[in-house]
This record gives C-alpha cells, structure tokens and sequence, in this order.
C-alpha cells in the first residue's frame, strides 16, 4: 500500500500534475507520522501510510493557495475537503485526493497520556463511530489490502449516545462539569490551529479592540472561547477529532461540537461534508424548516 | 569589548545565590508514609502543590486538598510547575481614583508559604534559568515572592520518557540544581536528599541516615538513569550563520502556529499585558502566534511560521545562550511529547545545518 502511494506520489510529480504532494512521513520517534510536503520525484520515499497517520492535512493546503496540490486523504479528511469546496476555500481543481481507504487510525492522545507508545493502543474515538473507510471524492484510490477494510464495530451502533448522555444531565451539573473542563485551557489555540475548518485570516480570538475573550483573570474568557469555537463550527465540523486529540490538557471538545451535530441532524437532516454538491448549512434556508425551537 | 564585560558581569550576577545552599548535602532515608504522614502535617501551615493524576487527561499539578492525591509516578506532568511561579494569567496593580486623585496600587502578593512537591531536575533547572530573567538586573516582584515563599521538593526521574534529552542540555534525571529536596523513589521509601535551609527547615526533622546498601542504591540510581536517557546531541555552538538558511522553511512546515510547545515549556516566559477595567494583567504569550509580533501599523515582522519558529529556536539555543551562557531549554520533551503534529525541535537543532548557505 505504501509503495503504490509513492508511485503514484511520483508520477504525479514527474507528469508535473501536481506541484507538491503534501502526505506523512515517519516522525523522529520512529513510531508516530509527521505531516510532510513532497515536491520531487526523489523525496517521494519519504511518505508512509499506517494508522499513525492521525492528522487531518486539509489545513496545510492553505498555505498553497492557487497551487495544484496533491494531498494524502483518508475518508474524514475528505469530507473536511467537501466543506472546503462548498464554502468557496478549496478548488476542486486545484487538488489532486490521493483516497486512501483506511481502517481507523491510532488513539494517539490516549497513548500521550498514559505514557505508552502507541504501537497497542486501539483505534481512536472518532473511528469507532466511523461508518465508512473509503472517501467520498477522490481522484484515485489506494486500497487497503487487509482482507475487509472495515473501520469499526461500532459504527452501526448509536454514535451520539455518549451526546445524550450529557443531555440528560441537569442545567447545574453541565455547568459545573463544564465549567471543570474549561478552567484548565491554556488558550494555546491548538484546537484553532488544528481544524481545518478554521480558516480565518484573523481569528475573532486574536482582535483586541475589543476583546472578545480575555485571557486575564477568571474562566470566563475561557468559556466564551470554546463556547465561541464550537458554536463557529455549527452545520460544518466533519467530526475528524483533531481538536480534541490536539488540546494538551484533555478538554472533551468534540462532546460539544457533537452535540451541535447531533441538533442538526436531527432538526435539518444534514451532515455536513456527506454531499459534494451540498450547500454550506447556513446558506440553505428552507421555509419547511422547523423552527419551534425559536422561544 | 564593553559588550563582552556586560555579559560576563551578568553571567556573574546571575550565578546561583549559594548562601541559601548548605555546604554538605544531607541524605536521609524516609518510608512512603512517614513522609506522607509528614506532609499531611504541614497541610496547616504551608499550601502544598503536586502532582494528581486525573482521568483521561493525565498529570496535573494541583494543590492538594489531600495528601492521597499525590502522585509520585513515573508519568511526567502535562504542564510544568512554572505556572506557580510565572501564573498564567496574574494582576500586576490596579488603578482607582482617591479623593480625585488617580492611585495606582500594586496587586497585594500572597503570603502563605508553600511546598511545590514532585518538581523534575529538569523543571527545577527552569526555574533557574528563569531567575536569569526576572530576578537580575531586573527584580520582578511577584515572581521573588513566589520563589521565596516556595520550598521545592523535587522527585528524581525514575523512568525517562522516549522524547526526553535533559542530559543533552547539561542537565541530568537526577540533577539538584534548583531543588531544596530531592526525593529519589526507591524500593521501600525514599532516599532524601536536602541542600538548602529551606530544605533542611522542612525535612530534617523526620528520617533516618541511610545504611550502606541504601546509600549504594542512591548512587547506583544516579548513574543509571542518566544511560536511560534516549536522545543525544550536541547544539551547534552558533546558529547566527544559518539564520536566513532555507532550513528553516523546511523544518517549519509542519508547524500549526499554535501555543502547545510555548505554553507548556518549563522555560519559555514571553507574557502580554491586557487591561481588564481598572486591572492590568500579566498573560502568558507565545512566539508560535502569528499575531504575537503583529504591530499597530499592521505590519508583521514574523509574517509566516517559518521566521516565527526559527525565533523559538534562536532564542532558546542561540540569543538566551549569547547573553547568559547557557541554553534556554532543560530538554524535558513537553514540546516533543505534546506537539499536536510531533516536531521534534531537539531532532531540528540537532540536524541543523552547521555552516551559512542552504
């Protein structure tokens, strides 16, 4: 699998299809990928594929804007691509999706936080609700040859249970619990950098006059920005889990970005990036729309 | 040449104060709970910081209500102690109006003592080299108050993680630099070992010497943790030569701008100054930001990554070392361990390119 993603890595570069192939490579520790960005025929060799491959590549496409692109997609990466598309950030032209059908990718927070390596940790979270492993829009496929490429068990069970579960908390024990969460962020914007659907050339986080979420004294700040972020993602998020996996002190963020899905789906029925030719969520009005929500 | 006096005489000032420190070290030897049962007795007296393991998320210096929270593992904290000392968000004065005249008053400083348990060599080395700044030449007041009102009792690594390279940084998982205590875990207890009177103040009441075979096992201990240590490496002795190297373009690619490795570094301490009504706060600030170097004209000094992440790298191995002689990083591989894309800065450094050009 690996060797026929550096062939194709390769005649992409050498047919001149593409600029750059922006995949992963192996990370200094020998275990875990780093994001990587190919532009040789010669440096293809670099990439690898295997269930370290946790990241979600579409950000770095911003940094080759009007650039053909070549760029390693597992099948929830490509669904961040879809917004992408919809929403007028990404070209279709523009990039060439190596698809790779993908059986759930490592739980490399939860091996970070026990001190383990990795290598016998199981499937991240997102994977477990993952219905499917080959991408929804690709220009070419890259099959996994183990015998049933199947992401999960669980897939079919009901994967916003953990959702309801929160929901049927009282308003003071949400609070609370929330609260809990949120005194210990950092504001490191880790979980900004790492969406790709945070895009923003200047982030509603970094204006001062005013400010919207001020870092000095209380949480208050820090509830209004992870309140503010998920809200921001309404109708969008793809669920690829990189902000939770990315927060280095273990805030459950995507219970909240999830529970937003979760309203939306069952309000609208949409699911955002499950469409190619799906308009954004806030720019499809509808007068069946339900609204007896709005009190 | 006064460039050169100025430097030597600040390498001078900054020399570790050796008159808090005791001239002989003095070991002891102390059971699981008889140190715990001595800690529990200082809980009225002193506020006490640790470790605690929380679920799912890791390691968390905390103040501990209870002395069963504390954990003294082999699991590294996610954030170093230097939280306690530089507080991520912290009121530095605040302004008012008396009698129709404007008063400025200066945030009242806590006074209760507190012991900070479970410290690594390496964030204890932190701490030293964060006096560097803000206890020289420049006296920062609420940071003197935080050192001097805390005892610091270290724990020697019993376990280095794979993304560790203390010994890299002239520093060792057991090093006492920094430290009033050190606890080494051993088998039935802890061997205890005090350098300074504030150390001595707290601890030498309880314990007894160690015998012969423990005092074996101190040593034995000392000098097999240090081989455990995984990565090796020499910095290059002057990076200025390569600073406009593509190298950098290069290495920074994978760098998402954000403040995981700033944040949780035991010696990084760039701060912001925000006004909150009358208040004005000191905040925690990280090179990595794409807006941290944005001025007021809209221009950016550090437009992209690559001159944002180059900065960290100088400053911590390049301009830090020019100025106080040694480098700003005791190679705890928080930056390592918890980059949400795994750059590794001690593989970057290590395999920088040693002359000018590409």
């Amino acid at each position: 699998m690996i060797e026929e993603l550096r062939n194709k890595a390769r005649e992409l570069l050498k047919t001149k299809q593409v600029e750059a192939v922006i995949g992963y490579q192996r990370a200094s520790d020998g275990l875990s990928a780093i994001p990587c960005v190919i532009r040789s025929e010669e440096e293809a060799g670099r990439l690898i594929w295997d269930a370290a491959c946790v990241y979600n590549l579409c950000g770095y496409l911003k940094d080759f804007r009007a650039k053909k692109l070549g760029i390693v997609a597992k099948a929830c990466d490509v669904r961040a691509m879809i917004v992408l598309i919809s929403e007028n950030q990404l070209n279709r032209d523009d990039v060439f999706i190596i698809g790779m059908e993908c059986c759930g990718v490592v739980d490399e927070k939860r091996a970070r936080v026990s001190g383990r390596d990795g290598s016998d940790i199981s499937s991240a979270d997102k994977c477990k609700s993952c219905a499917s492993c080959v991408p929804l829009a690709y220009d070419c496929l890259i099959k996994e040859k183990r015998e049933k490429a199947k992401v999960s068990e669980d897939a079919d069970k009901d994967k916003y249970e953990p959702v309801r579960k929160l929901e049927a908390k009282s308003l003071s024990e949400k609070s609370k619990s929330w609260k809990d969460e949120f005194k210990r962020c950092i504001r490191c914007y880790a979980c900004r950098q790492v969406c790709p659907m945070c895009y923003c050339p200047r982030c509603v986080a970094d204006q001062f006059m005013p400010v919207w979420f001020s870092k000095a004294g209380g949480i208050e700040g820090n509830f209004s920005w992870n309140v503010a972020r998920a809200m921001h993602l309404a109708g969008r998020c793809i669920d690829c889990g990189e902000c939770e996996r990315a927060c280095p002190v273990g805030i459950p963020l995507r219970d909240i970005n999830r529970k937003i899905e979760k309203d939306i789906k069952e309000l609208f029925g949409y699911e955002a990036g499950m469409k190619t030719d799906a308009k954004p969520f806030l720019a499809c009005f509808d007068k069946n729309d339900p609204e007896d929500f709005i009190k | 040449m006064p460039a050169l006096i100025k430097m030597t005489l600040r390498i001078l000032l900054n020399r570790v104060k050796t008159d808090t420190l005791l001239k002989k070290n003095m070991t002891k030897f102390i059971k699981k709970e008889d140190l715990y049962k001595l800690l529990n007795s200082f809980l009225k007296d002193f506020e006490i910081i640790g470790p605690k393991q929380i679920a799912n998320k890791g390691i968390f210096y905390e103040p501990l209500e209870s002395i069963e929270d504390l954990y003294l593992g082999e699991l590294f904290a996610i954030e170093p102690a230097k939280k306690f000392f530089l507080e991520s968000s912290e009121c530095l004065f605040h302004s008012g109006f008396l009698d129709g005249k404007a008063t400025v008053q200066d945030a009242p400083l806590p006074d209760k003592r507190r012991i900070i348990i479970g410290l690594r060599p390496c964030e204890a080395k932190g701490l030293i080299l964060l006096d560097k700044v803000f206890d020289s030449e420049y006296k920062d007041r609420s940071y003197i108050n935080n050192r001097e009102k805390s005892v610091i009792v270290g724990l020697a690594c019993a376990k280095p993680d794979k993304s560790c390279f203390c010994t890299s940084m002239d520093g060792s998982p057991t090093g006492s630099r920094g430290m009033d205590v050190l606890l080494f875990a051993v088998e039935d207890g802890f061997i205890v070992e005090i350098y300074s009177d504030k150390g001595k103040e707290a601890f030498s009441s309880l314990g007894k010497e160690p015998d012969e075979h423990q005092n074996k096992t101190l040593s034995a201990y000392k000098q097999k943790r240090s081989e455990l240590i995984g990565k090796n490496f020499k910095v290059p002795g002057d990076l200025s030569p390569i600073f406009e190297s593509d190298y950098w373009d290069k290495v920074s690619f994978p760098c998402l701008s954000c403040g995981v490795c700033t944040y949780l570094c035991p010696t990084c301490h760039c701060f912001e100054l925000v006004d909150e009504g009358r208040k004005m706060y000191r905040c925690n600030d990280g090179c990595a930001f794409s807006n941290f170097t944005l001025e007021a004209s809209g221009w950016n000094p550090r437009p992209t990554k690559k001159e944002r992440y180059r900065q960290r790298v100088f400053h911590k191995f390049d301009y830090f070392k020019k100025i106080f002689g040694e480098n700003l990083c005791v190679g705890c591989g928080r930056c390592i361990r918890h980059c949400p894309v795994k750059m590794d800065i001690s593989e970057i450094v290590s395999n920088a390119p040693s002359g000018a050009g590409k």
